[in-house]
């Protein structure tokens, strides 16, 4: 949600703080239906809000334009999935991490989803270690600027999840102190492994002699 | 313990040490670049990858069913605990329940394993503090009793691939309770064993003490987890802050250290290895006759789009899979997090400072797993 | 000269080693025994078997003198003593490992791991050997002094196994060193990798006029 929208207070009840998002259409959604009760997916969604962290991660984003992932088949059968565009990862990121109720200190995991010409997801799974509370955060990038922060800065934890990522997906983190190929050779800067269009081996059928690799080749 | 560099009475040159990939104290295939200044660490430079085979992404190419086998070459020493996230975590998605027998029978085959993969730390970890061969000689013995255990249930030695999304493979043997309790029997005297050649060894202790610190604010901000958190007095482990299976209904500690030392991180799992023993226990107490598999199990496994991040306790720490489908009968994408690999990144804190001789120890102490970092 | 005593005078390698048949067995006269053993004639039941044509090992030039082949001595030596390399890779090398330690006992074999390249005979590729390890492996295998022997230990040492069809996987370690025996399995038990060393071990008996003194 955005600031001028007027950022409702940490103790709000969660099926109304999902509202005020200008953006996000099925926010508003949910705000509709909460008054007249016409659409029951709307309210279906605000009763999936209601048993997740929802009003306390927002409560901790405000400011950041951040959107719950309500849809059946998108969201996570564990925890809550939030949206946050890419300019504003980072500082989405240091709010989780500073925010007063749940600090979100631990960085369970950093990675991406190839989802082709749509782009690339990446995927933050946070954990608060005093609130025994889960978050997970994705950001989607377009195909054709695959940049983002680099997310060190908050969590040490992922300089490598971040090397990782680059050179597998090819997605560029601005800003990370080592952007060295953590698995692959260094000088592979030009193939990603993990992307769907990244074709798998043929097997070579002859062994022995004839097809021995010369240095350099591998 | 040497916090900072003593005044130079001469002057020194520093120079650059390479171990590995193949060095045999590196616990598989893993390189170092040691900058040395005397005796001194001031610089270590990690490589990783040597074992990097794409487990991940030939998931994405197979059934959910045929992935269980990647999950056991990931992760080779503690294999029941890699299964379990992963079919954890189909399970989840497709919305199977599983039956309380299978459930049981997993946790203690998780809890025998755990023992196996510590007597394979203290086993490798003796060797590299100095009690060569000795340490590796009594924990082989006590790993041959569990994997004889686990060959006689899985027909394997090592990749048991057994359990299944919904259940497991086939019914443990009859005379399984008593396998199991002759099995605790040996781990007890293998436990014992250890801390006798061990804990109380001064030397042991003399090397160990106050190496390699680490403290609680950095482990979290590593990202560190397990029994190395743990050492450092953080005390989360997943069984207990976010149960899974039947870990709510029984009784275990949660064992904390207090420096985050190399001899914490050896002890944390000394004692945990106790802790695994009474779950044992308890699981055999409460193990009853009944089905191993739901009644309806599909011929070919589909799941629902959807996504999940399924976190289990695993030896070394926190083994996830992020399990991402579009429907259909295969992920479309499969991230494993490796403890391994966070626990790792910590350690060119925990070295720098230290004597060249400590650098070994250190990198023992974190119980890496080269396949597990490099998948 | 130093033969195992299971083995008799004048068997070579690939003569099978049998017991001689108990006195009380029923006698099977299809089952011979195929080593001389000598019985009296009118023994009830035993038949005596005529010595195979095979050529012998050493020549006896006088009681208790044998006269061996320089080259014999040798392959002898370099059999009885095969120093592996510690040197795991992946699963296998836990395989590995439980083969050197006290239930399976590599020793007895003579067989004892060894962790520099300078002094070792054999080279256990245990476990997937990635295209990033590759010239690792090939440089050990070069600072590993003549005559050298390489197992290939399990599937993904011989042909990538179950990650072969990923490209940053080295179909084979055959495409980098010369190999001598392949374990199959995945991982191999002990048994076949003491199996294969037992087998590398009748190679280099063998290969001995190839390998030379």
């Amino acid at each position: 949600m955005t600031a001028e929208d007027g950022t409702p207070p940490a103790g709000e009840p969660p099926a109304a703080s999902g509202a005020p998002d200008a953006g996000a259409a099925d926010a508003g959604a949910a705000e509709r239906g909460a008054d007249d009760a016409e659409p029951s997916a709307a309210q279906v969604e605000a009763d999936y809000l209601a048993t997740t962290i929802w009003a306390q991660v927002d409560a901790a984003l405000s400011g950041i334009t951040a959107t719950p992932v309500t849809a059946e088949e998108e969201r996570s059968v564990i925890d809550l999935v939030v949206r946050i565009p890419p300019r504003e990862l980072v500082a989405g990121l240091r709010a989780l991490r500073s925010s007063e109720d749940l600090r979100f200190d631990y960085l369970r995991c950093l990675t991406a989803v190839d989802l082709e010409e749509e782009g690339v997801d990446i995927v933050y799974h946070l954990y608060s270690i005093g609130g025994k509370q889960n978050v997970t955060v994705k950001c989607r990038l377009p195909a054709d600027r695959l940049e983002v922060g680099s997310a060190t800065a908050v969590w040490r934890a992922a300089n490598w999840y971040e090397r990782e990522v680059q050179e597998m997906f090819g997605v560029r983190f601005e800003g990370h102190p080592d952007p060295r190929n953590l698995l692959l050779p260094e000088e592979m800067t030009d193939v990603f492994p993990l992307r769907k269009s990244h074709p798998l081996a043929e097997i070579e059928v002859l062994q022995g002699e004839g097809i021995a690799y010369e240095e350099g080749e591998l | 313990m040497v916090t900072s560099t003593p005044e130079r009475e001469f002057e020194t040159q520093e120079l650059l040490i390479n171990m590995g990939p193949q060095h045999p104290s590196t616990h598989g295939v893993f390189r170092m670049v040691l900058g040395i200044d005397g005796e001194l660490v001031t610089e270590v430079v990690p490589y990783i990858g040597y074992m990097h085979r794409g487990a991940e992404k030939l998931c994405e190419t197979m059934d959910f069913r045929q992935g269980v086998g990647y999950m056991d070459r990931t992760e080779y020493l503690a294999n029941f605990n890699a299964e379990l996230s992963y079919v954890m975590a189909v399970e989840k998605l497709a919305g199977i329940e599983v039956p309380e027998r299978a459930q049981w029978i997993r946790m203690i085959l998780c809890e025998l394993n755990r023992l196996s993969s510590h007597f394979m730390f203290t086993g490798a970890f003796g060797t590299d503090v100095g009690v060569f061969g000795t340490a590796f000689v009594y924990s082989f013995r006590e790993r041959e009793v569990i994997q004889d255990l686990f060959e006689e249930i899985t027909g394997d030695r090592l990749m048991y691939a057994y359990f299944r999304p919904g259940g497991l493979g086939w019914e443990v043997p009859d005379n399984f309770e008593q396998r199991v309790q002759e099995v605790l029997l040996s781990a007890e005297r293998g436990i014992r064993d250890m801390d006798g050649l061990l804990t109380q060894n001064e030397i042991f202790l003399a090397r160990t003490k106050n190496v390699g610190v680490i403290d609680a604010p950095d482990a979290i901000d590593w990202g560190m987890s397990g029994p190395s958190l743990r050492a450092s007095g953080v005390p989360m482990d997943i069984r207990r802050d976010e149960p899974y299976l039947y870990y709510p209904q029984l009784k275990f500690d949660v064992i904390t250290g207090e420096t985050g030392d190399v001899f914490d991180r050896y002890y944390v799992r000394l004692q945990e290895m106790r802790e695994s023993v009474r779950i044992v226990e308890q699981c055999m107490e409460r193990l009853r006759p009944g089905p191993i598999l739901p009644e309806r199990m599909p011929r070919m496994l589909r799941t629902p789009p959807g996504e999940v991040y399924v976190r289990t306790e695993a030896p070394r720490g926190e083994f996830g899979i992020y399990l991402v489908s579009q429907g259909g009968n295969r992920p479309y994408r499969l991230k494993i997090r490796s403890a391994c690999l966070s626990n790792l990144q910590a350690l060119r804190d925990m070295t720098i400072g230290h004597y060249v001789a400590d650098a070994v120890i250190i990198l023992g102490s974190i119980d890496i797993v080269l396949c597990e970092v490099d998948r | 000269m130093a033969m195992s005593p299971s083995r008799p005078p004048g068997a070579t390698s690939d003569t099978p080693v049998q017991a001689p048949p108990l006195p009380g067995a029923p006698a099977e006269p299809h089952i011979a025994p195929l080593l001389p053993v000598e019985h009296p004639a009118d023994a009830p039941g035993l038949v005596p078997v005529e010595r195979r044509p095979g050529k012998a090992l050493y020549k006896t030039l006088l009681p208790g003198v044998l006269q061996v082949p320089a080259d014999l001595v040798l392959a002898m030596g370099r059999k009885s003593s095969l120093w592996p390399m510690t040197f795991g890779l992946a699963c296998c090398a836990i395989e590995m490992i439980a083969t050197y330690m006290a239930h399976y006992d590599l020793d007895r074999f003579g067989i004892v791991p060894w962790p520099s390249p300078r002094q070792s005979d054999v080279m256990i590729v245990a476990g997937t050997v990635t295209k990033k390890m590759a010239p690792a492996v090939k440089l050990l295998y070069e600072q590993m002094p003549n005559p050298k022997w390489v197992i290939s230990m399990g599937a993904c040492a011989t042909n990538g196994g179950p990650y072969t069809r990923y490209d940053r996987v080295l179909q084979g370690v055959d495409k980098i060193v010369p190999v001598d025996v392949y374990v199959p399995g995945c991982p191999p038990r002990p048994e076949a990798l003491i199996d294969a060393l037992i087998s590398l071990q009748e190679k280099i008996i063998e290969d001995r006029k190839v390998l030379g003194a």
